[in-house]
């Protein structure tokens, strides 16, 4: 009798444990976002991670015939967290970078920005090298930080867990400028209801950069998959539709 | 044998802090828990750096500006802590029922708001009203929040000199104040001072936190180197190693300090 009924909790697990293997086999992969940057990655009114890098990447799990998982992940700890596995694609308007290559495998690029400087409205700066001084904040470990500190011009670097604190700070006047994607720029600037009108955007920089979905070293099949479906979402005119859809006219 | 029990219970604290373990002064063996974490940390600190020199020494080398902030930070607000939890200890045992009120509520809000919470609310929350940098919200919050911490440290200490010398002292014609000057606090600073040391060595460690204000501390240089190279482990081993040799050195200031206070106590062990 008990011999039965183990016998019957064993099938019963084993049965499970197909059933997960079936499950991963249909391709549910972890995507963490840091969703602190708005238009690309932010929280809905239900505190679901939305924006249009996500929305791309659903896009992009639709064409290729996976589904997606996923999470608010905070910035600093994000790439650590795609190196041990913990998520399979990170989907948060990471720049495709030569130092960020050598430790992780990237996307096809899916959107370009360029570096925007924030000031108070009436400031005006003509170059990078106008920050001398100045104190300076962005998202830590973001290229717009990465920018300003290459540029080397002497500015006072301050770094932040979120950029929106950062333009808290420039607007209360304990910075000076802020350093962030244009698209970010642009959002604080023109949408946000708490930041629109006093401050502005200063100065793009000319240097391009390129974001991309970024997975661990190594996951070439990943890359692939990804890079075929991108394509794919671009031919469709869906990428058109998403780029009105958040970042307006 | 019942009577040396009862005297032993009767001077028995117990008092767990977050602080480091303080090593205790009369323990004079070389091999003690203090000196094989020392060894431990130093040995690992060192061999790191010298058979992969590429990260670790690099990290090491990234840091001391944010070790000097961490310092700076820490000494500010013991500065501003130590008044004013001596202030609130002496508060909370006042005679006068409106100050002991005062300083008893200042205990009980502090204490029950996280450090993070408060750093946030300093920094953040207030800049709607007046803006102050980050090193000074820094100093502002942990001062405030150590004070509470250290007010009880304080009341503790007063409470624990006998009835019988503040009786003495007054029929010897001092007044209140004269008391409380130059016989209650004089013994009362041996027992506080080292609760008082232990706690800073609690706030050094909680200065981690000020990393969200973007200010440049220990932690937040870490952070942001690993924010250009991804190497978070070597990056958080070496923080982790740093931060351990510099509490491990202040417990130890800490307890050679508590065993010049007790010099009279060991005499007669």
């Amino acid at each position: 009798m008990m011999k039965g009924f183990f016998a019957k909790i064993a099938i019963a697990l084993i049965a499970v444990f197909c059933f997960q293997i079936n499950a991963s086999a249909a391709e549910k992969y972890v995507v963490a976002s840091d969703c602190t940057w708005p238009p690309f990655e932010l929280l809905d009114a239900k505190k679901q991670p939305t924006g249009y890098s996500i929305d791309f990447l659903r896009a992009v799990a639709k064409e290729a015939g996976f589904t997606v998982d996923n999470r608010n992940v905070a910035w600093d700890g994000i790439f650590g967290g795609v190196a041990t596995g913990k998520y399979d694609i990170v989907a948060s308007s990471t720049t495709i970078t030569p130092e960020r290559q050598k430790q992780f495998d990237f996307s096809d690029p899916y959107f370009e920005i360029v570096q925007a400087v924030i000031l108070p409205t009436g400031k005006t700066i003509k170059s990078l090298a106008e920050l001398k001084g100045l104190r300076v904040g962005g998202q830590i470990a973001t290229t717009g930080i990465f920018v300003v500190r290459d540029a080397n011009v002497g500015a006072q670097l301050k770094e932040y867990d979120d950029v929106g604190l950062a333009i808290q700070d420039l607007i209360g006047g304990r910075l000076d400028a802020v350093v962030c994607d244009d698209p970010v720029a642009k959002y604080y600037a023109n949408k946000k209801k708490d930041s629109m009108g006093k401050i502005h955007i200063a100065l793009q920089t000319q240097d391009k950069e390129y974001f991309g979905f970024t997975v661990k070293k190594g996951r070439r099949d990943l890359v692939e998959k990804l890079n075929k479906s991108i394509k794919l979402v671009r031919e469709k005119g869906i990428e058109a539709a998403l780029i009105k859809k958040w970042m307006g006219e | 044998m019942a009577e040396t029990e009862e005297k032993q219970s009767a001077g028995n604290i117990v008092m767990v802090t977050e602080g480091g373990a303080i090593p205790n002064p009369h323990e004079f063996h070389l091999i003690n828990a203090w000196s094989i974490s020392l060894t431990l940390a130093l040995t690992s600190l060192f061999a790191l750096c010298i058979i992969w020199p590429e990260p670790y020494l690099r990290i090491l080398f990234y840091l001391p500006d944010g070790i000097v902030v961490t310092f700076q930070i820490t000494l500010l607000s013991i500065c501003f802590a130590v008044p004013i939890g001596f202030i609130t200890g002496i508060g909370r045992i006042s005679q006068n029922r409106c100050i002991k009120l005062i300083a008893s509520t200042y205990v009980e809000i502090i204490r029950g708001i996280p450090l993070l919470v408060q750093l946030f609310y300093i920094y953040y929350a207030l800049s709607r009203f007046f803006q102050v940098s980050g090193i000074a919200s820094a100093v502002t919050a942990i001062s405030i929040c150590y004070g509470a911490y250290m007010g009880e440290v304080f009341r503790a200490g007063i409470a624990a000199i006998p009835r019988g010398q503040t009786e003495a002292s007054r029929s010897l014609g001092f007044n209140r104040f004269q008391t409380m000057a130059y016989v209650i606090l004089p013994q009362a600073m041996r027992t506080i001072l080292p609760p008082v040391g232990n706690e800073c060595i609690a706030m050094l460690k909680d200065t981690a936190l000020v990393s969200i204000m973007a200010v440049p501390d220990i932690m937040q240089r870490a952070r942001s180197f690993v924010g250009t190279t991804y190497l978070y482990f070597e990056t958080y081993t070496v923080i982790a190693l740093v931060y351990l040799v510099i509490t491990l050195l202040l417990s130890k200031a800490v307890s050679i300090m508590e065993a010049k206070l007790n010099y009279y106590d060991r005499k007669s062990r």
